[in-house]
């Protein structure tokens, strides 16, 4: 058991060693990188769209309460801004991204691993990890922090839809005020941070469905360990990516 | 939609999340205005931070550049302020820079005041003058010192209380002047004594002055005395007054009538009727007639002592009165006299005064009467013209 938990450590290890020198040598797979941009970025949009939307909005609702409660309510929007922006979105987007497409990408290398089909690319002197791995993982790491941009505007429109449901409060008044005081910092490593969020789902979903044994079962053992592990790791990041923000960009 | 369209308009579509995003907070950071720099020197910029808001006049117009801390103690910390240009025309040499706190617990920012007119403006890089900010932590070190103040009030207050303490006990056990006044039921008793006996004496002399009138009254009618007051024409001066009023009314009259002392009176300086039939035609016009009022003014000649004169007056007019009053039947309450004394426009030799009997119509207002007490007279009770000469003599002897 212990042993099993080294092994998978010292096994990704090897693999994400192998991923990057496939990644950076030519020749470059952009046919299949521009087919996971879309699979992994545009489609996922809609999902990650509406998660933060029902997060905004939630959390509107929730504030509102509380910050009435301690008569902080001028501070309820620079709050959202603040929450949404910093924490909620990114790690939302991450969240439903590992689900989404972490899923995705484990079933369907597990699937090509098991019907042997990876083997048959490597057999025909096209590199698997070049062609499958790396464009994954690169598709992910370049999307994360756009679908991030994205749930974060439809968090803020909809806690600002809630908010205004409940006292009048114009959109321009919203932001002038929820931004007061936020800088660069609030907002740049916040996005950026998902990147390495894009990487870890990216690299486990990858490394789950590659190594995977046995048949329809282990497909199906794939799909569910790359959700769960990458879920896991994403939320143990940002553990560690919230303090390092917080000493770099103070 | 193909595959590339749907992927370019995400991507495009995102980044400009990220533009407006970007821009949002740089137009707040002013870093797509053009700024100037200016300092200012603080011993204490408690928990100001680089990057946060300087307002001008309350208007947020730029943010905190950097915040240095000196190199040697003797030294204050420099806060370097971006300002946006369009406050140049405001910001003097002489505006001052504080360090303010949005509500009792929110963010530090930076407040610089309008310069006055006068001033020259500032130049990039300039150092303004700066306010030190008032901590909690010194509100809270006055607030201490205050309570401690009102405790030493307190405790004085006890003191005092103390000491009032005592000094009622000493009372109450009868210590001192005051507690023997309080305490001394002897020192009350005499004093109810002295009163009761006081009130004795004034009893009695009380029955001294009764007794004294009595006798009074006796001796007018002595047979060696009654030739005095007949010829007088009254037996009491204390009457004289009683049914005196100070000013006629000013009401319009209904009738009057006019009569001569000399007709009336035997001699000048005497109030005894001789002719009394004259008065009949006013005794009877009183009887038949509704009335509200009537007054029975008697003035006098210009010769004699005008103080006598006066006082001559009024007792004919009360002997006039009390004939009227005795030989013909009306209400008599409202029959009143008034002694005008020496009249300006008399004639000198045989002219001894007139005697007028003048009457007012229902509803007149009584007049206050002459020995009643000043606040009572109404302030619109005026002297008639015709008589205000008269008035203003009175006053003079008076």
């Amino acid at each position: 058991m212990i042993t099993d938990f080294f092994e998978w450590f010292g096994e990704i290890g090897i693999f994400s060693w192998r991923v990057l020198r496939a990644a950076v040598t030519p020749p470059f797979e952009f046919r299949e990188l521009y087919r996971q941009l879309d699979e992994i970025g545009s489609k996922s949009l809609p999902l990650v769209a509406l998660a933060g939307a029902a997060i905004g909005a939630v959390l509107a609702m929730e504030s509102f309460e509380s910050m009435t409660r301690f008569g902080a309510r001028s501070l309820l929007p620079s709050a959202l801004v603040y929450s949404v922006v910093h924490e909620i979105g990114p790690i939302i987007t991450a969240l439903v991204v590992s689900g989404r497409v972490g899923a995705g990408i484990g079933a369907e290398l597990a699937s090509m691993k098991v019907t042997e089909q990876i083997d048959a690319i490597e057999a025909s002197a096209v590199n698997p990890y070049r062609l499958l791995a790396a464009t994954r993982i690169l598709a992910c790491i370049l999307m994360l922090p756009l679908l991030t941009l994205a749930s974060d505007l439809c968090g803020l429109v909809m806690g600002w839809v809630a908010l205004s449901m409940v006292e009048p409060l114009s959109f321009h008044q919203f932001y002038t005020s929820g931004f007061r005081g936020s800088d660069f910092n609030d907002l740049l490593p916040p996005t950026f941070k998902t990147a390495i969020f894009g990487l870890i789902i990216g690299t486990i979903a990858c490394f789950q469905g590659m190594r995977t044994r046995g048949g329809a079962e282990g497909v199906g053992r794939a799909a569910t360990s790359s959700v769960v592990l990458s879920s896991l790791f994403v939320i143990l990041t940002d553990v560690v990516l919230v303090k390092l923000i917080i000493i770099f960009f103070p | 939609m193909s595959r590339a369209s749907r992927l370019g308009v995400f991507i495009v579509a995102t980044l400009a999340i990220l533009v407006v995003g970007i821009f949002i907070i740089g137009s707040r950071q002013y870093l797509f205005n053009s700024t100037y720099q200016v300092k200012a020197q603080f011993s204490n910029v408690s928990g100001l931070d680089v990057g946060g808001e300087v307002r001008v006049g309350g208007v947020h117009s730029g943010t905190v550049h950097s915040i240095d801390l000196p190199h040697n103690a003797s030294e204050q910390v420099t806060v370097v302020i971006d300002l946006v240009k369009s406050t140049h025309e405001i910001i003097k040499k002489d505006s001052v820079a504080t360090i303010e706190t949005e509500g009792m617990l929110g963010n530090q920012y930076l407040a610089i005041s309008f310069g006055s007119a006068g001033s020259p403006e500032v130049r990039d890089g300039d150092m303004l003058a700066s306010r030190q900010p008032l901590e909690m932590a010194d509100l809270l070190r006055k607030a201490d010192s205050l309570l401690d103040g009102s405790q030493q009030a307190i405790q004085n207050t006890t003191l005092a209380t103390a000491h009032l303490n005592s000094i009622t006990d000493k009372i109450d056990r009868g210590e001192g002047t005051v507690g023997a006044l309080v305490n001394d039921k002897q020192l009350y008793n005499n004093l109810q004594q002295t009163t009761g006996s006081m009130h004795e004496t004034m009893l009695h002399a009380q029955a001294g002055v009764t007794d004294f009138q009595e006798n009074m009254e006796a001796l007018k009618h002595n047979f060696l005395l009654r030739g005095y007051f007949k010829n007088r024409g009254y037996a009491d001066s204390g009457d004289v007054a009683k049914n005196e009023i100070n000013i006629l009314p000013t009401d319009a009259p209904l009738k009057e009538f006019t009569y001569q002392v000399k007709q009336l009176f035997d001699k000048k300086d005497a109030a005894k009727l001789t002719n009394p039939k004259f008065l009949h035609d006013s005794g009877e016009f009183l009887t038949s007639e509704q009335f509200g009022l009537a007054v029975i003014v008697v003035s006098a000649g210009s010769e004699g002592d005008a103080q006598k004169e006066t006082a001559l007056s009024e007792a004919r007019a009360m002997v006039v009165r009390d004939y009227l009053v005795e030989h013909f039947g009306f209400d008599d309450r409202l029959l009143k006299t008034l002694g005008v004394g020496k009249q300006a426009g008399a004639t000198a030799g045989n002219d001894w005064g007139a005697v007028r009997v003048v009457i007012y119509p229902t509803g007149t207002r009584m007049p206050a009467n002459k020995n009643a007490p000043k606040a009572i007279t109404s302030p619109v009770d005026k002297p008639i013209p015709s008589l205000s000469a008269a008035a203003d003599e009175e006053k003079i002897h008076d």
